[in-house]
């Protein structure tokens, strides 16, 4: 299975890495987020500074379900689903493979956004490990959970719209304990912050789990 | 560093190396044109392939 | 309607365009760094208004009105020609990175005169917004496609941009506005210009405008050959299927009617 899951992600990131699509699509997406979000906010530097961490990870959130969408079209193509599925390559692998692919690539915006939310926000991590190791614990639910439900979604036309409908919710449990992790790291509680940590990780344990069991039954649905 | 400097040196150094480049891909670009410009055997050879940039 | 044959020409007025910006340049940084005076308010911060609002003119009036005057005029039927398409492609590419950079700059003058490195007053804004859709612009030329229906599909996309900024900017400036309670300082440039920095000033307009025009005319340069390099594979792969005496599914190669030497509608 890990062999699996090593030979699909490096698959999945060599794609990634000659169509760029991540680098000059989603990248932007996250910080038109960012600007969108700043506008709805006000310009009032105080209510700015407020609300960066909850800014970070909508921004992060939006940006995972573009993630997960480009994860699943890799494959859309005529036959390649089948292709995959007929290979012998044990679905569980395919499934962390995609999941440790997407993680990456989160990882990745993730430094890119919280420079971002410095820059734009006025804002400075005091907590660092705090905000890291939210972020780890974070990704590896966000794309567990996201690649899932991408291969729940896959094969339906309506998929565009279905997916963040579906999940989008699955992941608030992420985004509320991540911005209270991240407003911790801001004003440098660490308690309150480590409380809020412990949330992520049940999370990251679920969706793997269900994700390698599920995987697999999953495909030969669609 | 003060802070007219940085300034100063990202513009400068921005535009140059945009503007180096530039140059190169028109390089590059030529030379495609001309290698598959050559006779129909030799007109798959052409570098620049997938991508453009 | 596409040019039978691309032929990229490498005009010398364009090598000339360029020598003379780069020694306009730097002259201008020479002046702009030693001979100049610092200003009486804002000392020698002010050095870095000779780059960031050239730049930004650049970014914003320069780019904008090629981008958006190509884009009009190709989807003008009298004036249709590939030319503005590429034209305007080029000049999206460039203004990009001027966009960034007036970010830059801008940032960089605001963290000592403002205290920080952002704030969302109407110009940067806008400027940030400006280059996030430049981003997907140049994502969606991108896109494979026949060079017309990529260059209606961009001209579309160029003008909505040429429409949005100035709404976006207008917006964010009256939030601004409301927000301040009416009496709303343009947190502006103002310098009490002697005669040294008023040349330089405008030297550097000029400088800058003249390297926008090089970049414009290289990048222009390089959409034709890579159109030209697209049009010569086609015409080798098209020539090599009629060769081997197979049904030509011309169709399915460039998804329009069966022809060698492709005529685009």
């Amino acid at each position: 299975m890990w062999h699996d899951a090593l030979l699909v992600a490096g698959k999945d990131l060599r794609i990634e890495v000659r169509s760029r699509v991540a680098l000059w699509q989603v990248v932007p997406f996250a910080f038109l987020v960012l600007v969108l979000l700043a506008l709805a906010i006000g310009p009032d530097q105080a209510s700015l500074r407020h609300a960066a961490p909850g800014i970070f990870w909508v921004a992060l959130l939006f940006s995972t379900v573009l993630a997960i969408q480009r994860s699943v079209a890799v494959e859309s193509g005529e036959g390649t689903r089948d292709g995959l599925r007929l290979s012998g390559i044990d679905p569980a692998g395919i499934f962390l493979g995609k999941a440790a692919a997407v993680g990456l690539q989160l990882l990745a915006l993730q430094l890119v956004l919280w420079a971002g939310v410095t820059f734009l926000f006025d804002v400075r991590v005091h907590v660092v490990w705090l905000a890291v190791t939210a972020s780890l614990l974070a990704t590896i639910g966000l794309a567990a959970a996201g690649v899932l439900y991408g291969a729940l979604s896959a094969g339906l036309r309506v998929r565009d719209t279905l997916l963040p409908l579906l999940v989008l919710p699955v992941l608030a449990p992420v985004l509320l304990a991540g911005s209270k992790v991240w407003e911790a790291a801001l004003s440098g509680s660490v308690s309150s912050g480590t409380q809020w940590l412990k949330i992520l990780v049940p999370f990251a344990v679920i969706y793997l789990v269900v994700g390698i069991v599920l995987y697999g039954p999953l495909q030969e649905a669609t | 560093m003060s802070y007219v400097d940085a300034g100063y040196a990202v513009a400068l150094t921005t535009l140059l190396v945009y503007a180096v480049s530039l140059i190169l891909r028109r390089r590059r670009w030529e030379r495609a044109l001309r290698v598959s410009e050559a006779p129909a055997t030799g007109g798959h050879d052409a570098p620049a392939r997938g991508e453009r940039s | 309607m596409s040019t039978p044959v691309l032929r990229p020409s490498r005009p010398r007025w364009l090598d000339a365009v360029g020598a003379l910006g780069v020694v306009a340049l730097g002259l201008t940084v020479w002046l702009g760094l030693w001979v100049t005076p610092p200003d009486a308010v804002q000392g020698n911060l002010a050095r870095l208004l000779y780059i960031h609002p050239p730049i930004a003119t650049v970014a914003l009036y320069w780019v904008g009105i090629v981008a958006a005057g190509g884009s009009l005029l190709y989807l003008w039927p009298r004036t249709r020609s590939l030319f503005w398409d590429r034209l305007a492609a080029s000049a999206v590419e460039v203004g990009a990175v001027f966009a960034a950079l007036t970010l830059v700059t801008g940032s960089l003058w605001g963290r000592p005169a403002w205290g920080t490195w952002w704030t969302w007053d109407a110009r940067l804004t806008s400027t940030a917004l400006l280059l996030l859709l430049e981003i997907g612009y140049l994502a969606l030329r991108r896109v494979p496609a026949d060079p017309a229906v990529r260059a209606r599909r961009c001209a579309v996309a160029a003008l909505l941009i040429a429409v949005d900024i100035p709404l976006v900017h207008f917006s964010v400036d009256w939030w601004n506005t409301l927000h301040q309670g009416g009496t709303f300082i343009d947190p502006g440039f103002k310098i009490h210009a002697s005669a040294s920095m008023s040349w330089t000033f405008l030297l550097a307009f000029v400088a800058f405008s003249l390297i926008f025009v090089w970049l414009l005319g290289v990048r222009y340069q390089v959409e034709v050959l890579q159109d030209a390099v697209g049009d010569q594979e086609l015409e080798v792969s098209l020539a090599e299927r009629w060769s081997e005496d197979t049904e030509l599914v011309g169709a399915d190669l460039v998804g329009q009617a069966p022809a060698p030497g492709g005529g685009a509608p």
